[in-house]
């Protein structure tokens, strides 16, 4: 009773080549029935879809008019796309004086240059860079872009400015060219890189002592006129305060972190209702509080601009943000670690700058970046209470008299806009927790 | 010896205790933790004392006594009643939280479906139909929404017919008209025995309930499937059905009309609240897609493949493998976003929508004053929301934690 199988089984057809293009379509489009039934729907939608915005936007679209009249006479079913030209200097930088607008620029030049060092190979001190553009560079750009007289203080931080901006580039340089870093550079230069370290302590200190005196003697005669803050708007004026909410909201919200988890109850109590109610609340409700409430908070006589009020409000709500993902960071953060650091003698501060926090930040990078996101576009919030940041610039192109009644058009620059912002972004964050990524992930 | 030696040493390595005042970490604890209330304490002293200092100086007083000061305005979009004159700014107060809640719980329930929807089209095994919800997600997930706001306004402005030419939704019944002031549609007026309706609908319910809770035992019981959905729908329509047409139909509704150039009857909803409901809708159900494309991800692969190996079918492994374990990762991140809800409709008084924030802390303010006592109330309002919803929140994680285990 033995079977032998005398005809072969029908040899099955070879799976689809998923690396041909028909393979890919067939698996990816026209899967099944339905599967193709929505792709060619999609399809359609898409066509019609892309089709429509490029009659509007592009190929009917006015670039060149003097009025919305005219825009009308040359195309009426196209997008008027001259009032955004025309209002294009106000869109960037509000009513900022046009012959100063050099201030604004140098000012976000000065940033580019001070932060490029983070992106160099080789470049030694990334952390001084990171720490001196947030502690130095807003005493340079304040300067820059309010300008009027100095005190004494703003001379001597504009001065530290100044000398970390110079010692920042020089160090770059030396790194990005196999040089390594500024001071080892310096002292091979002079002959003394095999001095003790005293004295190669003490020969920097001096020769930076010389260029700061010297910075200061150059400032001294050194002044721009002053612009109120009344005059900032636009794009500039939403970057100052997104910029400022960035810079301080990061510390601030690791110290909020940090008081929230501590085991003294007094400084964890007062640390997690301080989050809690601005997290509880939304943005708009804490700068109506700003602007009503600050001016009452402060003793007679000292008056808070708007602009203060505003940044105060955003950093303080932001930090609370921060604090919530530095917290999740940390308790990410296996117990061992928290451990190995105690047993290899390292106290609270020192367990937590150097083992805890690196990586509790490296995890959260995402989310960090994502709140940045979040509160870049937040920043448009202060249009409502009247500031003239880039949306009310963008709401105002309809009340001006050529161009009464343009809506659409600068909403839609506006959100382009944002987007290639908040994208880069995004994209940015991905890319570095890809390369900071260290963790066994499977 | 050389033994002996050791132990001695060790024994005297051993610190005696003693209590050294400055490095005694219970000291330090209670010092800081002083330092640290005196320095706050100190902080909300000279806020208050400047607060009630520049309150005396500019002549105010401090107290909710404004409350019943009667209102000289009139909110464009109201839920209950509102006699200009007579009411008062408590009145007001309530017409905003209601505004807020109102347009939040619509905002909320067309968030979660459509959220759902795109979150799932992600998933899709359609390359297209996933890149385009991925774009969907991108695109809006990287523009302010206030920016979309103004947008929807200005978009249902330009695109919108005029009264005289409104648009009829109900396809030439004239019940539910769209026009550039906004959306009319008809408004159901309660008859006096409406209520009998509602108690058979809840009656209905608990008996569905039974109904379900019996069909589950007899399941675990004998093995034996019984229909569930359809009799527990037929239950929830019929009975209720039943009564409302043998108590006489108690519901008469109240059709808009075109009256010169303006409407009468019906209810209304205006352009503001129209564009603030889109944006929001549209807005958060990216961020919600996303979560919940992260929970159906967080499923195990090997779940999905048990799953069909053991026999069930691809929409039985959905509903009873997938999707039960995936809630527990999409329901935590989808009650946040709830809350960002109710806190982003904020962004009304942009558009002239009468919500809590432009109702009361901006019209109020400007004009009664009192600011301490309004923007307290308002933050206050917003605390007990978000306070609500994060105790819904935890009554499901503590619940979701015990099934698991």
């Amino acid at each position: 009773m033995e079977y032998v199988r005398t005809k072969d089984t029908p040899t099955r057809k070879p799976p689809l080549n998923e690396s041909s293009l028909l393979g890919w379509l067939k698996i990816n489009l026209f899967d099944t029935l339905f599967s193709s039934v929505l792709t060619i729907l999609v399809l359609i939608a898409i066509f019609f879809a892309v089709k429509s915005l490029w009659i509007w936007g592009i190929s009917d679209g006015v670039w060149i008019a003097e009025t919305r009249r005219e825009c009308f006479k040359i195309n009426i079913d196209g997008a008027c796309w001259a009032g955004v030209i025309a209002w294009l200097d106000n869109i960037f930088y509000g009513r900022y004086p046009r012959e100063e607008l050099w201030r604004i620029n140098l000012g976000g030049l000065l940033l580019i240059l001070w932060m490029l060092p983070l992106w160099l190979p080789r470049v030694r001190g990334k952390i001084f860079v990171g720490l001196s553009v947030v502690a130095l560079y807003p005493f340079l750009a304040g300067y820059l872009f309010s300008g009027g007289e100095k005190g004494i203080f703003m001379q001597v931080m504009i001065t530290a400015a100044i000398v970390g901006l110079a010692v920042n580039v020089a160090n770059a340089v030396t790194g990005y060219f196999n040089r390594g870093s500024l001071s080892s550079f310096i002292l091979r230069k002079i002959g003394k890189s095999d001095a003790p370290e005293k004295q190669q302590r003490n020969i920097l200190l001096a020769i930076l002592l010389i260029a700061f005196v010297a910075v200061f003697v150059w400032q001294m005669g050194w002044v721009v006129e002053n612009v109120t803050w009344t005059k900032w708007g636009g794009l500039f004026l939403t970057f100052v305060i997104a910029g400022i909410g960035i810079a301080s909201a990061l510390p601030g919200g690791i110290i909020l972190a940090l008081g929230r988890r501590s085991k003294l109850p007094v400084v964890s109590v007062l640390s997690t209702a301080f989050i809690e109610l601005f997290r509880s609340v939304p943005l708009i409700t804490v700068l109506f509080m700003a602007t009503t409430m600050f001016p009452l908070f402060v003793p007679e006589g000292f008056v808070l601009n708007k602009l203060v009020q505003v940044i105060i409000a955003v950093c303080l709500f932001n930090a609370c943000y921060i604090a919530e993902i530095v917290r999740a960071g940390l308790q990410a953060i296996p117990k061992g670690q928290y451990e190995g650091a105690h047993t290899i003698g390292l106290g609270y501060w020192g367990a937590m700058g150097l083992i805890i926090m690196p990586q509790a930040l490296k995890h959260m990078i995402p989310n960090i970046v994502g709140s940045f996101i979040g509160l870049l576009k937040d920043t448009t919030l202060v249009s409502i209470i009247g500031l003239f940041d880039i949306l009310n610039i963008l709401r105002a192109i309809s009340k001006d008299t050529p161009w009464i009644g343009l809506h659409k058009e600068p909403l839609v620059f506006g959100a382009i806009l944002f987007f290639i912002i908040c994208f880069a972004m995004s994209k940015y964050s991905r890319h570095l927790e890809a390369k900071l990524a260290t963790g066994h992930k499977n | 010896m050389a033994i002996n030696d050791n132990r001695k040493e060790t024994v005297r390595a051993k610190p005696a205790e003693k209590f050294n005042f400055f490095h005694d970490e219970r000291v330090r604890s209670v010092f800081y933790q002083i330092l640290t209330a005196l320095a706050v304490g100190w902080v909300a002293w000279f806020l208050i004392s400047n607060t009630s200092d520049n309150l005396e100086k500019r002549g105010l007083s401090f107290g909710l006594g404004f409350l019943d000061v009667v209102a000289p305005f009139d909110p464009d979009f109201k839920l209950i009643s509102f006699a200009v004159g007579e009411d008062t700014y408590s009145r007001i107060f309530l017409i905003g939280i209601l505004n807020t809640l109102y347009v939040s719980f619509l905002a909320i329930v067309g968030t979660t479906f459509l959220g759902f929807f795109v979150g799932i089209m992600r998933l899709s095994k359609n390359w297209l139909i996933a890149n385009v919800s991925l774009a969907y997600v991108e695109i809006i997930r990287n523009i302010p929404l206030l920016i979309q706001i103004i947008f929807w306004y200005s978009v249902i402005y330009a695109v919108l017919p005029r009264i005289k030419q409104s648009l009829d939704l109900s396809l030439g019944a004239e019940l539910v008209l769209l026009n550039i002031r906004g959306l009319y549609v008809p408004w159901p007026i309660a008859g006096g025995l409406l209520w009998m309706t509602f108690v058979a609908l809840a009656i209905a319910a608990i008996a569905a309930c039974i109904y379900r809770k019996w069909a589950q035992k007899r399941q675990d019981n004998t093995g034996q499937n019984i229909p569930t959905f359809l009799p527990i729908v037929a239950m929830i329509i019929i009975l209720p059905g039943l009564v409302f047409l043998m108590t006489g139909s108690p519901l008469t509704w109240d059709i808009p009309k075109i009256d010169g150039f303006n409407f009468t009857g019906g209810a209304s909803l205006p352009r503001a609240f129209i564009a603030l409901l889109a944006a929001l809708i549209i807005y958060h159900s990216a961020y919600l897609a996303e979560a919940v494309r992260a929970g159906v991800l967080s499923v195990n692969k090997g779940q999905t493949e048990a799953a069909l190996a053991s026999g069930l079918r691809q929409n039985q492994v959905l509903r009873m493998v997938v999707i039960p374990q995936a809630m527990p990762a999409i329901v935590p991140p989808m009650i946040s976003l709830w809350m960002n809800v109710v806190k982003n409709s904020s962004l009304a008084t942009a558009i002239g929508y009468a919500d809590l924030v432009a109702v009361y802390m901006q019209t109020s303010l400007n004009t009664a004053g009192h600011a301490v006592e309004i923007v307290g109330m308002t933050m206050g309002f917003y605390m007990v929301v978000s306070l609500t919803i994060s105790f819904l929140l935890n009554i499901y994680n503590k619940r979701v934690q015990l099934v698991e285990r």
